[in-house]
């Protein structure tokens, strides 16, 4: 046990990178390696940042509902009860708010940058309306039946129009899902590139070091003995190309954010994008690391055998 | 006790003329042998059989009782931990100090830190060289070059010493030197082989094998053990 834990710090030891040993050209392939994963390491932080507000919209989904504009209070207060009943009928749960008028014109007033054109409009042109807020949905798929619900609502007296948010959720869902696809066939393409240049690099490794293999293989070196610093200097390839990447990603969140915040605030928002969490971190590190490794162990397997 | 034993080996390359041709031979355990003969008569590719660095044709090769001629490539690693071997080209690490070049074969049995160190600075005194242990091997002679090759094929405490042309390339004196150090190991009780082209050393051996053309011509003995040149 004692031998085989020192000859992998004897392995690991050789496989780091010096100046003036191989350092150069390490740091290149590090930078080409970082190029490669920035790309899907960024496109992941943007999804992982957009699943909790996907989610959570799909599987609690509003629907606003808009009384006609001659309802009276009295009777805009009594469909209360009405929809409790649409909503038991199709075994869902939730919360009902009812907004009058008034109250959605301050709020607009309050959260909207056109609060000065509705001052200017002097009568109210918000109708009183109820926001349905529905539980018991488990994903995206499940609240398609809020479409039957909606429909219920409308054939009510005194509803104008009913607005279902879980339409675009829906849209957002799908679009999300694309975007999964599209980052999961580019992680895949890049992994292979990042595979591609670490073989290459051992190769060339195995290549310069081809006398030092053929003499420890003469005073009794075995094939784990020789590999072992190879596959160490693959896996810290991708390892410090994976970190690079992070950093990369993390570094350039800062002027998106700003944008982002712009943007955001026009919607009433404060959505910001966040670094990815320490257990994702560590898996993509992880990832990067084991791509390398790959790398390195088809390089050996390929090269060594001409080499001895 | 047999050593090292060849039976009816030979070596036929592909294309190429026969490297040897039914060698029988046996060298006991201890002993000091030098192979002679001139360029080509087959000599490396015998010492190379030893080490199962190249494999026989036809016949069988044992060392300390082991075959060696089939041995599976997963188990040359520990057939050669058991030799020492030095090379015609010395073929040391130009990249790493002596030491480090004296260090590998107990590096790569898992031996490292300070033992491996007092063992290879040990190694270096007994071929005279431990005040170039952080040297580098180009500011080195040929003769202390070949030293260093000596004192790495010892280091480990192998059980034979195999070395082709140690003295090629060396002047007289540095060749005494060469063999004056592998005579002293083999006093220790180490079997020695060794390949020269050169006459002038061979009153230093037990035994000598004459070699031409890939077949064993003539074989002498100082003090006879026991007659086993087939």
């Amino acid at each position: 046990m004692k031998v085989w834990l020192r000859q992998h710090v004897f392995a690991l030891k050789g496989a780091i990178p010096r100046p003036g040993r191989g350092f150069g050209s390490f740091a290149f392939n590090v930078l080409v390696v970082a190029i490669a994963l920035a790309l899907p390491f960024a496109g992941l932080t943007v999804l992982e940042n957009m699943r909790p507000v996907s989610a959570q919209l799909a599987v609690e989904p509003e629907i606003s509902v808009f009384l006609s504009m001659d309802t009276p209070r009295a009777r805009a207060s009594a469909l209360a009860p009405e929809i409790q009943r649409v909503l038991q009928a199709s075994q869902t749960g939730g919360t009902i708010e009812f907004i009058p008028r008034e109250n959605a014109l301050s709020a607009l007033k309050e959260r909207s940058a056109i609060a000065d054109a509705v001052t200017t409009l002097g009568n109210n042109p918000l109708p009183d309306s109820y926001v349905l807020k529905l539980a018991g949905f488990e994903n995206a798929q499940d609240a398609r039946r809020v479409d039957d619900i909606a429909v219920q609502i409308k054939a009510l007296p005194g509803v104008e129009y009913v607005q279902v948010d879980s339409a675009w959720v829906q849209r957002l869902s799908a679009l999300l899902n694309v975007l999964r696809m599209a980052l999961l066939f580019l992680a895949a393409t890049l992994g292979v590139v990042v595979v591609a240049v670490v073989f290459n690099t051992i190769r060339l490794q195995v290549m310069t070091q081809r006398e030092e293999i053929e003499v420890s293989r003469l005073v009794g070196a075995t094939d784990g003995f020789i590999c072992r610093p190879f596959y160490y200097s693959g896996a810290l390839l991708g390892l410090a190309a994976g970190a690079l990447a992070l950093g990369v990603v993390a570094l350039g969140m800062r002027p998106l954010n700003a944008a982002i915040a712009e943007f955001a605030r026009l919607y009433a928002s404060e959505f910001q994008l966040l670094p990815l969490g320490w257990l994702l971190t560590t898996a993509l590190l992880l990832l990067s690391s084991f791509l390398g490794l790959c790398g390195a162990m088809l390089s050996v397997r390929r090269h060594l055998g001409r080499a001895s | 006790m047999a050593m090292i034993e060849f039976h009816d080996v030979s070596k036929r390359y592909p294309g190429g003329s026969a490297a040897l041709s039914e060698v029988s031979l046996s060298i006991a355990s201890g002993e000091l042998v030098f192979l002679a003969g001139p360029s080509g008569a087959g000599k490396s590719t015998l010492l190379k059989m030893i080490a199962a660095i190249e494999r026989p044709s036809a016949g069988r090769v044992l060392v300390n009782g082991q075959e060696v001629s089939s041995i599976k490539q997963r188990g040359l690693p520990y057939l050669r931990r058991k030799l020492g071997l030095i090379l015609q080209e010395q073929r040391l690490l130009m990249d790493r100090n002596v030491l480090a070049n004296v260090m590998l074969p107990l590096v790569v049995a898992g031996i490292a830190g300070e033992d491996a160190d007092k063992r290879a600075r040990a190694a270096l005194g007994k071929v005279g060289l431990l005040s170039k242990a952080a040297s580098m091997p180009l500011s080195l002679s040929g003769g202390e070059q070949q030293r260093v090759a000596i004192a790495r094929a010892i280091v480990h405490r192998p059980q034979v010493i195999i070395a082709d042309e140690p003295t090629a390339n060396l002047d007289r004196d540095s060749a005494n030197l060469v063999l004056s150090t592998l005579k002293a190991f083999h006093g220790a009780g180490v079997t020695c082989v060794i390949s020269t082209h050169d006459e002038y050393f061979l009153d230093r051996a037990d035994r000598v094998i004459y070699l031409s053309q890939g077949r064993v011509t003539e074989a002498w003995r100082r003090n006879p053990v026991e007659e086993d040149v087939a």
